[in-house]
């Protein structure tokens, strides 16, 4: 169990709780400490919900109990399947207590694993929450200045809303003497926040004096070198404006490697560094549009502080003017605009019927123009025609025979002109032959080519999809190994746990090796007893025969009879005695369990806790009644 | 015996004496830039005249005092209208908050050139692009200042890069240069 507990230690570490280092198990828990283990283990399942708790175990019991109440009730709500309530917190048994943590530890987010390597303390929760608060103002769409709301404005908006006015500030210094210290111990002297008149100028006002202060320390710090920062410095030379320069910066470094050095540090600064890397990034693809957005964002914010602080004096101006005649001014206006707009509207419907009833009367001319140009047509083809026949009219039969021998050339020469086409058309037509078997065999070439490939892309397709399978498959595995916990810690766990399970198997083979044992000796046991009733029940019969006739014998079997119940109330008494000693180890199983579960003080502190309850109790009521 | 009228924080004389210290102080912090007292917590003293009058006087006499850099037995000839009670109030006042009026009074000489510096303020920022430019890494300075010109403050705001910011550190320090000069 020893292991069990320093796992969960170390896991609470991790959460956030600082458990003491003189703990190393569960019993030294106090009930501050359980407290405080739930309350961040609640932080970090639901943050909501742990948010609203407190991890410190007040002073006054009524608060205390309630407290618990609420704690048992946030665990009830995860699921926690066992029964809860709030003895669990105020008196807690180590053996609940283990299950409590253990069922915490189990619903741990496991996405934190490379969070848990870092402390989760009160810095990095406010640098998670800054950051985060940055990814939802980056998320935020950038608005025209014009529209936004005051609180966009504050977001969006350059120019600050609050100036930085200052006032001078009087303190109490340890140096002063005389009637100035006397003035500045006595109430005279007003509280440093109190000095400003404006609510605004405090915070300002504060900054301020500390800078001075820090200033003039910084200053008094440095031997023989007050001079650079009183108020009046002696006539700058170059060397002693380049030998201040250089201080400052050397002390600058030295502060940042302070703050900064710490191992903790980096990580503990991860969430912001890791936004402001992604935002870098993101600007650099400039692909996405979200970036393109923050460019303009960025751009236009840096080109128009003047229009903003414009912008800025003028809406009060417009708010201050008096409403009413603001508004019936605008109604006007808008009842006008209406007007002009149904004007207008009416225009646009009058000249698209009109337009429409041209339209159709221009296809219908259409439709005419392309009949009688028709209609021309065949009239001028019927003209030529006549004309020719007028033209040749004169010389008729002279024409005629014209005519006939023409006719009778052109068909002598269409004969030749086929007998020469004949000529030609063999030759071509075999070589057309030739040709179409050649591409039916091209053709058949192909397809089989075609197929060839067909069944080639569906290998190399069905490959690709393996190999993307392959792929998914080997992300997966390669995120499960980054989920997987890595610490170096974690190591020196496994180890002990295959220890263990060794352990285990090696114990399960010596239960198995007793069982057996235990099964033959009990079979040699009732082998022993069933051989014992036989041999008996002849011894028996034998001496019983023959007890008729001797006395002896008679004798003989009434002892032997004695004898057997004996012995069979001796094995009885063994046999009880067996069982009687296995209750009592059960037993004391039990008182042991019982004393784990620290009744007794537990009922003492209840009793405690009680009279403490009562005591309130009867104050409050005490208060009533003077009330 | 009433003391004559005319005379300098003769009405001082109306005051309950415990009250005189809260009063002065009060004064002093006005005159530092801090709030003045109000009339509605001494009303039962003075009316609204004469609080005036009182305000007036008791903050002339700390100027003049101060200014003059006067010694104790002549601010005591100045006094010697007025009860113990209040010269030793006064006094004890002058002592510890002279300092502080001397401050004041040098910010007021300061202040008789046409425009002074008021306040300032700065907001340093990175721009990490532009329109053009998809990785810009630039710091820009944006500078506040609050400017006093006839008597009300104007706020003026300058963006500037890293040369236009050390080319203004430059002119500064030449002109620190020149004004020690002139000392």
């Amino acid at each position: 169990m020893e292991e069990v507990d320093r796992i969960l230690i170390h896991s609470l570490r991790h959460v956030g709780t600082a458990v003491p280092p003189g703990v190393q198990t569960l019993q030294a828990f106090t009930p501050e400490l359980v407290v405080k283990a739930v309350v961040c283990c609640l932080r970090v399942i639901n943050p909501a919900v742990g948010s609203g708790l407190s991890p410190l175990l007040p002073l006054a019991m009524s608060e205390r109990l309630h407290l618990a109440v609420s704690l048992a009730q946030a665990c009830t709500d995860l699921g926690y399947p066992l029964e809860l309530g709030y003895q669990s917190f105020l008196y807690p048994g180590e053996p609940d207590l283990r299950d409590l943590l253990l069922f915490l530890a189990e619903h741990l987010p496991s996405d934190t694993s490379d969070d848990a390597d870092r402390p989760a303390g009160d810095s990095s929760l406010l640098l998670r929450a800054i950051g985060g608060q940055m990814r939802d103002q980056l998320a935020l769409p950038w608005v025209p200045p014009l529209l936004r709301t005051p609180q966009l404005q504050h977001l969006q908006g350059s120019v600050s809303q609050k100036p930085f006015h200052t006032i001078r500030l009087v303190m109490p210094e340890l140096s002063s003497r005389g009637e100035p210290r006397e003035f500045q111990a006595s109430p005279l002297l007003l509280p440093a926040p109190t000095q400003v008149p404006q609510p605004a100028g405090r915070v300002a006002s504060l900054l301020e004096c500390h800078a001075i202060q820090l200033c003039q320390h910084t200053g008094r710090d440095r031997p023989g070198d007050e001079d650079c920062v009183q108020q009046a410095p002696r006539h700058p030379t170059q060397e002693d404006t380049r030998a201040r320069w250089q201080w400052l910066q050397r002390h600058l470094a030295e502060h940042l490697r302070q703050t900064w050095g710490r191992p903790a540090a980096p990580s503990q600064a991860g969430d912001l560094r890791e936004l402001l890397q992604a935002w870098g990034a993101g600007t650099r693809t400039g692909a996405s549009k979200g970036s393109r957005f923050t460019h303009s964002e960025k751009f236009t914010f840096h080109l128009e502080p003047e229009v903003q602080a414009a912008q800025g004096s003028d809406v009060p101006v417009t708010s201050q003017r008096p409403e009413q005649d603001t508004k019936a001014a605008q109604e006007q206006e808008l009842e006008s605009l209406w007007e002009q707009l149904e004007g207008v509207n009416r225009n646009i419907e009058e000249v698209e019927a009109n337009m429409k009833t041209l339209e159709i009367s221009l296809i219908q001319v259409e439709a005419e123009r392309g009949q009688t140009e028709l209609s021309t047509a065949e009239n001028k083809q019927a003209l030529r025609l006549k004309s020719w026949a007028v033209e040749l009219l004169p010389g008729g039969a002279a024409n005629l025979s014209k005519l006939q021998l023409m006719v009778e050339s052109s068909a002598q020469r269409v004969f030749h002109l086929a007998g020469q086409w004949e000529k030609h058309r063999v030759p071509l037509l075999a070589e057309y032959r030739l040709l179409r078997k050649l591409r039916d065999c091209r053709e058949l070439e192909s397809s089989r080519r075609l197929a060839e490939i067909q069944e080639l892309h569906q290998s190399v397709r069905a490959a690709a999809e393996e190999a993307r399978r392959k792929e998914e498959v080997y992300k997966q595995l390669g995120s499960e190994l980054e989920t997987l916990p890595t610490g170096v810690s974690w190591q020196g766990y496994t180890h002990r746990i295959l220890e263990v399970v060794d352990n285990i198997r090696k114990q399960k083979e010596g239960i198995t090796k007793i069982l057996s044992d235990t099964k033959e000796l009990q079979k040699e046991i009732s082998c022993l007893s069933s051989k014992l009733d036989r041999t008996f029940a002849v011894t028996d019969e034998l001496i019983f025969k023959d007890a008729k006739k001797d006395d002896a014998v008679r004798k003989a079997y009434k002892y032997l009879a004695a004898f057997h119940e004996n012995c069979s109330q001796l094995l009885q008494t063994i046999e009880d005695t067996g069982t009687i000693m296995w209750e009592v180890g059960d037993l004391e199983q039990q008182i042991e369990t019982e004393m784990g579960k620290k009744t007794l003080s537990n009922l003492e502190k209840i009793r405690e806790d009680y009279r403490a309850l009562c005591q309130e109790n009867a104050d409050l009521l005490e208060q009533v009644l003077e009330a | 015996m009433e003391p004559e009228e005319g005379t300098p924080l003769w009405q001082l004389q109306k005051l309950p004496a415990e009250l005189g210290p809260q009063l002065l102080h009060k004064i002093i912090d006005g005159i530092c830039g801090r709030a003045y007292p109000l009339h509605q917590d001494y009303h039962s003293v003075w009316d609204s005249t004469e609080w005036k009058n009182v305000l007036e006087d008791i903050t002339k006499f700390f100027k003049a005092v101060v200014g003059k850099n006067l010694s104790d037995e002549e601010i005591f000839q100045q006094l010697n209208q007025l009860n113990s009670f209040h010269q030793q109030a006064i006094m004890k006042c002058l002592k510890s908050r002279k300092d502080e009026i001397k401050q004041a009074l040098l910010e007021e000489i300061v202040d008789i050139s046409s425009a002074q510096l008021q306040d300032f303020d700065w907001q340093l920022k990175l721009a990490l692009s532009s329109d053009k430019i998809a990785t810009l890494q630039m710091p820009l300075l944006n500078l506040h200042l609050d400017i006093k010109e006839n008597g009300e403050v104007k706020p003026y705001s300058v963006e500037m890069s890293k040369e236009e910011l050390q080319n203004l550190i430059n002119s500064l320090e030449a002109a620190n240069k020149v004004v020690l000069q002139l000392k």
